[in-house]
């Protein structure tokens, strides 16, 4: 492109800052607001118990034969037998994960909360850059870049000749929605980053466990 | 478990603070990190420091956190003026806390006040009955107050849930043998090595149990496992070398006149037990070696 854009100064004093300073408010009274709803996990007797069984167990199975014979016999009867061993689950009473996870109200609304605390403010925010800044633009990088940044930098301009450096304002927004948790880590401290990257990464599906997927369906059905 | 390294940390910082070079609050954070018994060190560094208004509020967040360990090493030195003022300020702070409700009821321990602390122990478990920390203190309550049969009790009862505690498999064995029930001991000492398979002294404990409880197969798995405990030792455990003689003559006073089949084996295995100690004793305990070949021959065992 020959002639540069000129970007007005308003452009810089009422978009760009101010949306960069919402996006740090709001993710510092997010933080605040899971800070609040978050509940102490009170682990379950019976899970804990289920959990040492299984260490047990396993520490039997690695050392049987530093046991003598006799004795990891009876061992194996306590944990084995099919009345009343320790780790014997009758046929049809194993619950999968998922119908494990619907029974206990208690995980859905745990996942609820920590959904809603992230997903509300950034619809709303969304929903407000769109509405007062959509399509036009507000920073350029100064640097060049090629064709393949269009659709990361310039999202919701649909002008394939204006230069790639050039940021969108709803760009802009994304870039700070991912890039501001260097800055939260610094304030909130290390732990307390909001990870929204992460939490998206889950949301959207990247190479995640089955457990993972899991999670995600069920937000979906909540929601 | 404290490393080596860990250890001589440790060591290099209490000389350090105690010849007055600073560094207390991290010699304290150590000894809580490592959860080692210096209750007196603690209380004197760490009230040190909470009664320097300028360094106490330099902790931050911290400060908290020193006030509960001041407690506890007051309770443990009997200081219950200082334990109560700490918990009192903590009490200030944290008025719902459970921990806070713990450290209460262990002052009341200290006071010797059974009844009491055992209440505040059984209703701070009904808040919540995941309290590791809640279970242990009562089976110390039960113990330190001569009941060993409660404080076992107790510790099974703990024990059903926490089932892979090995801590608590340790004491409840200790327990069993101050009572003299061999058995269960057995059974606590083969679960210990089931969790820690290369830990020698649970090797050593369960072979002394075994040749306790006597009879010819206990003796035998006993002489096994002193060997085991030679072999993770490296030779170098007095006492199972001793339990080997011991057993050894043991079985062959028990079969004795019986078919002599595999009789060359173990004698080998005592006669090269009695020769390591005695080169042990020679280098070590020159003075003691007479009295170690009377001991040998007493045992008819010839090095």
């Amino acid at each position: 492109m020959a002639e540069d854009l000129v970007l007005d100064t308003a452009i810089r004093d009422w978009v760009l800052i101010p949306l960069s300073v919402v996006m740090v408010l709001i993710g510092v009274l997010r933080y605040f607001v899971s800070k609040l709803m978050r509940s102490s996990p009170v682990p379950d007797a019976k899970v804990v118990r289920e959990g040492q069984i299984v260490l047990r167990a396993r520490n039997l199975r690695s050392a049987a034969n530093f046991i003598p014979h006799k004795s990891f016999r009876s061992r194996r009867i306590y944990y084995g037998n099919e009345e009343n061993g320790l780790l014997y689950v009758p046929k049809g009473q194993a619950q999968n994960a998922q119908a494990q996870m619907f029974s206990d109200p208690n995980m859905a609304m745990d996942m609820m909360k920590k959904n809603l605390s992230m997903i509300i403010p950034q619809t709303l925010t969304f929903a407000w850059v769109n509405f007062f800044f959509s399509g036009f633009v507000a920073a350029k990088i100064p640097f060049p870049l090629t064709q393949r940044f269009r659709s990361m930098l310039q999202n919701g301009i649909d002008l394939s000749t204006v230069d790639v450096s050039y940021v969108s304002s709803r760009s802009w927004y994304f870039l700070n929605l991912f890039g501001l948790r260097g800055l939260f880590s610094l304030i909130l401290g290390e732990e307390n980053a909001m990870d929204d990257t992460q939490r998206m990464m889950q949301m959207s599906g990247f190479g995640m466990d089955p457990t993972k997927v899991n999670i995600v369906s069920l937000y979906c059905i909540v929601f | 478990m404290v490393s080596k390294a860990e250890e001589a940390e440790l060591n290099r910082l209490e000389t350090q603070v105690d010849n007055g070079g600073g560094g207390a609050w991290d010699y304290l954070c150590l000894i809580r990190k490592l959860k080692v018994r210096r209750s007196h060190k603690v209380l004197n560094y760490g009230l040190s420091i909470l009664n320097d208004s300028r360094k106490r509020s330099g902790l931050g967040q911290e400060e908290w956190t020193l006030y509960e360990q001041v407690a506890i090493a007051a309770l443990d030195c009997q200081a219950i003026d200082v334990a109560k003022d700490c918990i009192k300020v903590l009490q200030k702070k944290f008025p719902q806390s459970k921990r806070v409700g713990r450290l209460e009821a262990m002052l009341l321990e200290a006071k010797g006040l059974w009844a009491e602390a055992e209440k505040a122990y059984a209703s701070l478990l009904e808040e919540n009955p995941c309290d590791q920390i809640v279970h242990k203190r009562r089976v110390a309550l039960a113990k330190a107050q001569g009941n060993i049969a409660g404080a076992i009790e107790w510790l099974n009862k703990y024990l059903e849930t926490f089932m892979a505690d090995h801590d608590a498999w340790r004491e409840l064995a200790e327990l069993y043998i101050s009572l003299q029930m061999y058995k269960q001991a057995v059974f606590c000492y083969e679960e210990l090595i089931l969790s820690q398979p290369t830990v020698p002294l649970f090797h050593l404990a369960y072979a002394d149990v075994l040749y306790t409880l006597g009879g010819l197969e206990n003796l035998q798995t006993a002489k096994k496992y002193y060997a085991s405990t030679i072999d993770l030792t490296g030779g170098k455990n007095t006492r199972a070398l001793f339990g080997i003689c011991l057993c050894t003559s043991a079985i062959a006073q028990l079969t004795r006149g019986r078919n002599k089949e595999d009789k060359e084996g173990p004698a080998e295995l005592q006669s090269l037990a009695a020769t390591a100690l005695e080169k042990d004793y020679k280098q070590r305990a020159p003075h003691k070696l007479s009295l170690l070949s009377s001991v040998l021959k007493g045992l008819k065992v010839s090095p």
